[in-house]
């Protein structure tokens, strides 16, 4: 019995999380951008692989890709000021 | 008649840093009207952070369409990077600043997005009207 109350405390005490949430906001913050330009960017380079005489064009549609992404990223970095109190 | 790359990214960056002033200037005033001094400061510092935040993509594009494609790359996704580190430190320093009284907070998040939205808007349009020559 003592055992298992023993477990239930450990148990209890290493589901906590432990230190400032920010860092896991600024993680998820990063994440979803970082895969979104990370597809951009590499459909880009598939592109101009096959169509070279097309890169500036691709150039300029894959930065208006980038930054509607990035746009994701500096709101999540941005949000600490309406949640946090 | 044709558009080239530079010539697209100077009016994205000529029309965004007049976009940024005028929801800076806005913010401002509605920042001061529900924050005093510390509500007109949040919404300096959300607007500068805005503009430097688009500003350095156009200018990372700007630089790295003169290399070739690894440089180019390099020079964007390198610059992304960096941009949202510096961003980390400085929105972590707002996030600490005495000055910033908690009824000003607000307006530094809303000024940052009304200009990161409004930006996007405006870039979807220049994209949209410009006439890029394909390359021989």
């Amino acid at each position: 019995m003592q055992i298992i109350q023993v477990a239930a405390e450990v148990a209890v005490q290493t589901s906590q999380v432990v230190g400032n949430l920010g860092v896991l906001g600024y993680g998820l913050a990063a994440i979803g951008p970082g895969i979104g330009v990370g597809l951009v960017v590499s459909k880009t380079i598939e592109s101009i692989a096959r169509q070279p005489e097309l890169a500036a064009r691709l150039q300029v549609t894959m930065w208006l890709g980038i930054a509607f992404t990035e746009a994701l990223a500096l709101i999540g970095l941005a949000t600490p000021f309406i949640f946090a109190v | 008649m044709f558009d080239d790359l530079k010539s697209v990214m100077t009016r994205v960056l000529k029309l965004g840093s007049l976009l940024v002033v005028g929801i800076t200037v806005l913010g401002s005033v509605i920042g001061f009207l529900v924050a005093g001094t510390s509500g007109l400061l949040a919404a300096l510092a959300g607007g500068a952070a805005a503009f430097a935040f688009t500003a350095l993509t156009v200018l990372s594009l700007l630089f790295g369409s003169k290399l070739n494609l690894g440089g180019f790359l390099g020079v964007v996704l390198g610059g992304w990077l960096v941009k949202v580190l510096l961003f980390l430190v400085l929105f972590r320093f707002l996030d600490r600043a005495e000055w910033l009284t908690l009824s000003a907070r607000p307006v530094v998040f809303f000024v940052v997005v009304a200009a990161v939205i409004g930006g996007l808007v405006l870039d979807t349009i220049v994209v949209t009207k410009a006439r890029i020559a394909p390359s021989a």
